[in-house]
């Protein structure tokens, strides 16, 4: 017996400490990388970041450019950033809050600690890099805690759900913006291109494995980790097959068969997913095909929540 | 036992280790932990010591310990005045409050009593109105009471268990040394989540005190109260399923409703995870309706059911009061037991407790004057300066006037508010409450600070059953005699010691 608001709440929770999760990486990876690029690629190199948090209008509203200091005051901690890392951890908190009877003492105290943690950093003034660090950390403490602490049922699918939706998004979606950048963008990058996708790769914790089955750094080896790879965590295939499982295991559903549109379209790009090559799907066009796999996750979102969370009670 | 006290204080002397009670002046009030003779009384010896002897260095340790275990778990309120929402902890002093074994045995009787009496006060006043023809008390002061529910007249309730959860407040008079009977609290009252997170805590802090001191113990009250939920169900046969109603994330008593739940394994829902369908209630899960048999509810009767009380409740459940009279859902409390803990009605609890039950009442009320006969007020009015004047239907030391320390034009604003109002306000002379030693941070050592303390009463329809102890409130600031949490005052574990009997 699970309340639908309980279960939203542990979707969310899921959604928020991923997104705070990715934020963090990219923003760390995108400031290390910089520390020995020529000062003149900064600008265009800080904007991307802006674009994959999908917050490019409201930046350009409060800053003139995209640089180190303003790109970490938006995504680390501004308040009017509702996508902010600090607003996703208060979010994931209240979530938590709201349900604490429900979850283990050692999740709540642990996305409690993140808060505290986080605050006590901007109370001293601590820079991107420790601060990028302690949310990493608290995004695996999570997953650990989690893993180790909570009953696998429909709570935890639901959890579970929420958190490979997100990563599913966000990895298409940093894919996407770089690709645009990497292939598209002015020559000054050419000399760092690799360098980009270095970064890239580290931003989702694939460059280790990307090395061990590649020599060189290739855009379309890259895209293919990210988007099709079977085994790593954060790739966009992966996520979905999490998905799958954990949507199966809420209705009661066997491989091969649907109980909601949630599980049916799920199933669809999973499959798509399995069957596509990364040289059939750069023929057709990457950005188009990565548009997609986003739209069909906002998709999915909704159906969840139509079908298990807000539907209407006729009294 | 006199001679340990000196004992420890000498071995803290020889070490150069100053004593956290060098300088302490019980003063002239009562000390709950130090005796008249400026020594610990007998049964706070041991614990005396532990802190007499301890350096402050590793006191200040623990404190800070006890406050992280508070942050940690959340067990916080916000303070919305920055902007930005700071969380504060609830103040914990680390000093206990010991209550020996026979004083306990009193209160636990008078309590017992009392509870009983309320009971039978509500449904009498909700069916035959017995003691309103008998005229033991004034059938205009009960039907003006705010809390009076004409809804719930002739209504059965299950088991017919009004009140089946009371917080009585009790404070100790310095001059007789007495514990009086200061308020019922009814409705919802809360404050028995701090009860067993302060013990938990003080286990953990003072392990070797609790070897030594024989505390009974607390933690059984969740599953008392459950048990009582429990055999309220209309449905029979079935296994129920009980549900803790909460108004949502921004109440102050959050904490403890989540806490509650848990400890209970009871669903923690709020008005908008619950459905009435033809009279019956349902939570919505995700996979559809269930039905829902017992509410423990902590949102107050006005903001229950918009169909029936305020109908710009967002907290509630619409046709919630339609189920409760066709019998389909249990609540715990009942709706309107606010009459029986209004405080001018509270002045006539002893005659309840003579009227229903042919006994005497063992514990006393506070003395009190009600406004609403002239006779009295007309004291009250030329008294002021020396009392405490509450509004009947507060609580929480708001909508009140402390005579002694208020300046002219409160006294004068009050007493405007008296003469246009008079049903609505009690006065109690001003009591000299006992204090307790507690940590003054700003001198590093013991000083003496007011403290009451609410008991929590469980009613089953038998037999009343009371935690040993309750909740020991603190007036934090020196001299303050309100200790209420939203105006600056903590809490305190509460031990009642084994004793000698069993």
């Amino acid at each position: 017996m699970m309340l639908s608001r309980i279960a939203d709440s542990l979707f969310w929770i899921g959604r928020y400490m991923e997104r705070a999760d990715n934020t963090a990486r990219i923003l760390d990876v995108n400031y290390h990388m910089l520390l020995e690029q020529p000062p003149d690629t900064y600008k265009l190199r800080w904007d991307p970041l802006i674009a994959i948090t999908g917050e490019r209008t409201r930046f350009y509203q409060r800053f003139e450019e995209a640089n180190a200091q303003t790109a970490f005051d938006y995504l680390g901690y501004s308040a009017d950033n509702p996508n902010s890392i600090a607003q996703c951890i208060i979010l994931a908190r209240e979530n938590a809050r709201t349900i604490r009877d429900r979850i283990s003492r050692e999740l709540w105290e642990d996305i409690n600690g993140l808060y505290h943690k986080i605050n006590k950093l901007r109370d001293e003034g601590e820079g991107l890099s420790r601060f990028c660090d302690a949310v990493k950390r608290g995004g695996h403490r999570f997953h650990g805690v989690c893993e180790a602490t909570l009953a696998r049922d429909d709570g935890w699918h639901f959890l579970q759900a929420g958190s490979a939706i997100e990563r599913a998004e966000m990895t298409a979606r940093i894919l996407d913006v770089h690709y645009h950048q990497l292939v598209e963008g002015p020559a000054i990058l050419n000399e760092a291109r690799s360098h980009a996708w270095v970064a890239v790769l580290k931003s989702v914790a694939a460059y280790e494995f990307y090395k061990r089955q590649n020599m060189h750094i290739e855009p379309m080896r890259v895209a293919e980790l990210l988007l099709l790879d079977q085994r790593h965590p954060r790739s966009v295939r992966f996520n979905l097959g999490i998905l799958q499982n954990s949507l199966y295991a809420i209705s009661g559903s066997v491989p091969g068969s649907y109980a909601n549109e949630a599980e049916r379209l799920t199933g669809r790009v999973h499959e798509r997913l399995t069957y596509d090559s990364i040289e059939e799907i750069f023929a057709a066009g990457l950005h188009d095909y990565l548009e997609e796999m986003q739209a069909a996750c906002r998709n999915i979102g909704a159906h969840i929540a139509q079908t298990y969370l807000y539907y209407s009670v006729t009294a | 036992m006199w001679e340990e006290a000196r004992l420890s204080s000498a071995i803290a002397a020889a070490a150069g280790i100053r004593s956290l009670f060098e300088g302490y002046d019980p003063g002239t009030f009562y000390d709950e932990i130090i005796g008249p003779d400026g020594l610990p009384r007998p049964e706070c010896v041991a614990m005396h010591d532990i802190l007499a002897g301890m350096p402050l260095d590793v006191f200040e340790e623990r404190r800070q310990l006890a406050d992280l275990s508070y942050l940690v778990q959340g067990i916080t309120f916000t303070v919305y005045s920055d902007g930005r929402g700071t969380e504060r902890l609830f103040p914990f002093d680390l000093v206990p409050r010991i209550i020996p074994r026979n004083e306990w045995n009193v209160i636990e009787r008078g309590l017992a009593q009392r509870v009983m009496a309320l009971n039978l006060y509500l449904q009498d006043i909700y069916g035959k109105q017995r003691i309103l023809r008998d005229k033991i008390i004034p059938r205009s002061l009960v039907q003006s009471c705010k809390h009076f529910r004409r809804e719930m007249m002739n209504l059965s309730v299950s088991r017919d268990i009004y009140v089946h959860i009371a917080g009585i407040d009790l404070v100790r008079d310095s001059r007789t040394g007495e514990y009086l009977v200061l308020e019922d609290n009814v409705r919802s009252p809360s404050g028995i989540s701090y009860v067993l997170e302060n013990r938990l805590v003080m286990r953990r802090t003072f392990a070797r005190a609790f070897e030594s001191s024989e505390v009974l113990p607390v933690d059984h009250y969740p599953a008392e109260l459950v048990q009582i939920l429990r055999s309220l169900s209309p449905r029979t046969g079935e296994r129920p399923v009980i549900v803790l109603l909460t108004p949502g994330l921004y109440n102050s008593a959050y904490f403890e409703h989540c806490f509650l739940a848990q400890e209970m394994g009871i669903e923690l829902v709020e008005g908008r995870d619950l459905v009435v369908v033809d009279d019956v209630v349902y939570m919505k899960t995700i996979h559809g309706l269930t039905r829902v048999d017992v509410i423990y509810r902590r949102v107050d009767d006005d903001f229950l059911d918009p169909l029936a009380f305020r109908a710009d409740s967002l907290v509630g459940v619409p046709g919630l009061m339609n189920a409760y009279r066709a019998g389909n859902i249990a609540l715990a409390n009942a709706v309107g037991t606010g009459v029986a803990d209004d405080k001018a009605i509270y002045a006539y609890v002893p005659e309840f407790i003579r009227y229903y039950l042919g006994e005497e009442p063992v514990l006393r009320n506070a003395e009190t004057f009600l406004c609403s006969d002239p006779v009295q007020l007309k004291y009250v009015l030329e008294h002021l300066p020396e009392l405490v004047v509450k509004a009947v239907g507060e609580s929480g030391g708001y909508g009140m006037l402390m005579g002694p320390s208020a300046d002219k034009k409160t006294i004068e604003e009050f007493r405007d508010r008296l003469i246009a109002d008079p049903r609505n306000y009690i006065a109690q002379p001003v009591i000299p409450l006992s204090r307790c030693p507690s940590f003054d941070a700003a001198s590093g050592t013991m000083s003496p600070r007011h403290v009451d303390l609410r008991p929590y009463c469980l009613y089953d329809g038998e037999k009343v059953t009371i935690v040993p102890g309750g909740l020991t409130r603190v007036a934090l600031q020196k001299g303050s005699l309100v200790v209420n949490s939203s105006q600056g005052g903590g809490s305190k574990d509460t031990w009642v010691l084994r004793g000698n009997e069993i």
